[in-house]
């Protein structure tokens, strides 16, 4: 399967923000809520990581109800692209 | 086709199927049902210590089966079965379903289906087949269908659940229609539960409900079983309606 990197995501995720003229920190601790990328960013974002790998990403809410930093993200769809 | 009905009064049911009653709202109403006289017949996936409990309590009264909604053939023979037992089926209490805890986006596929097979084809086969042994017996029946306040309102995470809750209400006005006053049919439609499947929207999305709710909690069953009880057994002209319990938090 073609598996997207820690980094690659990382990039995506960038992108995602800087299309809203919103800028990704490089700290992992960075808050979602500080930097504004929302629910829907995150939607956006597995959306295009489905794009790159051509691999559905289904998910339920909960997990995402937890996810509150830059680390949380990229660790939520790196441990997905496992499942 | 709609005639007027030449029909005396719908009794009250005696002999009252309800599916999903091995817990939370299902259990709730068929305890409340036995409290008040009336034969049970109660089926879920998985028959738990409770619901085993009541059918010991009230051996000539309650029948009880391990019955998955979404297999018409096991619904069938276990509705034979109760008609053996407990006699003909006059009331049917719609209740199983599943829920739903995921954004639309990224629901499996498989998932929307079996949602919506669960919560919306199962139930009109269910009532279907009740409805046609109660026709050709010459039965009056009551018929009553728990939706949600998700049927009228909505809230992320539950489009296929929110579709299919929808989706009965309608059924039961045209049902309410076609069945021309032989049997009473009507929705109850909770808000959310503290428990159960409202597990499903989150604590802060639960908070935000119980602020805007005037009576300043969450659903509980007991709050809701008595309404269903009342489109049951008591004599009111009450039909085709939604009747939504939920403190007016949807108000």
């Amino acid at each position: 399967m073609n598996e997207l990197s820690r980094t690659q995501i990382r990039d995506l995720m960038a992108q995602v923000l800087k299309n809203q003229d919103k800028e990704l920190p490089a700290d992992d601790a960075a808050q979602l809520r500080e930097i504004g990328f929302r629910s829907l960013d995150f939607s956006e974002l597995a959306l295009r990581v489905e794009d790159e790998t051509g691999e559905e990403l289904n998910f339920d809410a909960p997990g995402l109800r937890r996810i509150a930093t830059v680390g949380d993200v990229l660790d939520f769809l790196v441990e997905l692209q496992h499942q | 086709m709609s005639e007027p009905a030449d029909t005396p009064l719908v009794p009250p049911s005696s002999v009252v199927l309800v599916s999903g009653g091995s817990r939370g709202l299902g259990l709730a109403i068929v305890t409340d049902l036995l409290d008040a006289g009336v034969r049970v017949a109660a089926f879920a996936r998985t028959i738990t210590p409770e619901l085993e409990k009541l059918a010991a309590e009230h051996p000539d009264r309650v029948h009880v089966g391990s019955v998955d909604v979404t297999d018409l053939r096991a619904a069938q023979s276990f509705v034979r079965e109760v008609e053996q037992r407990l006699g003909p089926i006059d009331g049917i209490v719609n209740n199983a379903a599943m829920g739903q805890d995921s954004l639309h986006a990224h629901t499996a596929t498989d998932d929307i289906a079996r949602i919506i097979e669960t919560n919306l084809t199962a139930p009109l086969q269910l009532t279907r087949l009740v409805i046609r042994r109660m026709l050709a017996k010459g039965l009056r029946g009551r018929i009553v269908n728990i939706t949600s306040i998700c049927g009228q309102r909505g809230f992320p995470g539950l489009v296929a659940y929110s579709a299919t809750k929808g989706g009965m209400d309608a059924a039961t006005r045209s049902l309410a229609r076609e069945l021309g006053g032989r049997m009473l049919v009507n929705s109850v439609a909770p808000g959310f539960f503290a428990s159960e499947m409202s597990a499903v929207l989150g604590p802060t999305q639960l908070d935000q409900i119980v602020r805007r709710t005037p009576t300043g909690h969450l659903t509980e069953p007991e709050e809701v079983t008595p309404v269903v009880r009342m489109l049951l057994r008591e004599h009111t002209n009450i039909n085709g309606q939604v009747i939504v319990v939920d403190g007016a938090a949807a108000i």
